[in-house]
């Protein structure tokens, strides 16, 4: 998260914005992004569909039987224009690689 | 005696041509294997190299002036939390023992130098449960950037351990660069200074030899947005 906002001026020149996600309710997400000071929108997703669309959470229930929530794992993804996946990664990523992958992004979209 | 008639012959000598062909081409394959292996094969490279100018340069990135021999070098060559370091063992209880970096990433995500301090003292340490108190902020230049000095010194009297730290925010370019040195001790013996003249010395003799990653990327948007 941190390594995200660092690169935020980045990630603005290579025309790509960041969203976060977590099962985490909107008070503590907002107590989250406080305490990090972060820059990006975090979206709380506490029925977590989004991890289930984007394969972070395939065949797990939401809660566990004791009532517990069933997180899904960190996952890294990159949108298209186009709303096509392009990029997707597990744990935390090397953001040296997401800038190469952003830059060379939109090379294409520029036809460079 | 077995009378060999001459197709027999001509047949053993042609046996014999073909054996010996099928060794010579297996020996040259296991040669041009065993050669391509030795020159296939990458080589380490060697991370500090030593200058006639007293100092040493880490790859092909960086050159400072090195800490004594017993000082171990602590480097990440595929990213990390840090970028490089030195760490030496001291005499005494555990934990005696300074370690000092150089980070290219430090804690936050601010490019305001003040901003950046203030957040950054609030993470520094925080796993070790260390109370960590700054006993001094200047504003200063290193090597011509700008530049933020913090002193801190933390205590955690469950653990029975102390630190003192140095550390140097640094502008470089659009983003902010630290060296952070960290000396640990037992609560009652004292902290000593060698150790922080040696981070002194890298700090003040440390140059980049060649862009990094961040100017590269940069130059590279630059390019592309004409």
């Amino acid at each position: 998260m941190e390594a995200h906002n660092r690169d935020l001026y980045l990630y603005e020149r290579l025309n790509a914005r960041v969203l976060g996600v977590s099962m985490d309710d909107v008070i503590t997400n907002k107590y989250f992004a406080q305490s990090l000071e972060l820059e990006f929108p975090l979206i709380s997703n506490v029925l977590p569909w989004m991890g289930k669309a984007y394969g972070t959470y395939s065949e797990k229930p939401p809660f566990r039987p004791d009532g517990s929530p069933n997180w899904f794992g960190r996952r890294t993804v990159i949108i298209d224009k186009q709303g096509i996946v392009r990029y997707m990664k597990d744990g935390s990523p090397d953001n040296k690689e997401i800038l190469m992958f952003l830059l060379k992004l939109e090379k294409e979209f520029q036809g460079k | 005696m077995k009378k060999i008639n001459k197709e027999e012959s001509v047949e053993r000598k042609m046996r014999a041509v073909w054996s010996f062909a099928t060794w010579g081409v297996l020996l040259v394959f296991i040669g041009v294997l065993s050669f391509g292996c030795a020159t296939i094969a990458p080589e380490k490279p060697k991370v500090l190299t030593a200058t006639d100018r007293g100092i040493v340069v880490f790859l092909d990135k960086y050159e400072f002036k090195r800490p004594p021999e017993d000082w171990a070098l602590m480097k990440n060559l595929e990213g990390g939390d840090f970028e490089l370091g030195f760490l030496m063992f001291e005499r005494g209880e555990f934990p005696s023992q300074t370690t000092f970096i150089y980070d290219d990433q430090p804690y936050g995500g601010s490019r305001d130098l003040e901003k950046r301090a203030e957040y950054y003292c609030t993470r520094f340490l925080f796993n070790s449960g260390m109370d960590v108190r700054v006993k001094k902020q200047e504003n200063l230049t290193i090597n011509g950037r700008e530049a933020i000095a913090l002193s801190l010194e933390g205590e955690n009297p469950n653990r029975k351990e102390k630190t003192k730290s140095k550390v140097y925010l640094v502008r470089k370019g659009n983003r902010i660069i630290s060296f952070v040195c960290t000396q640990w001790r037992p609560l009652n013996t004292a902290f000593s200074q060698e150790p922080f003249d040696h981070f002194e010395a890298f700090v003040q003799s440390f140059k980049f030899l060649k862009k990094d990653f961040y100017e590269e990327i940069e130059e590279k948007i630059r390019e592309l947005k004409g």
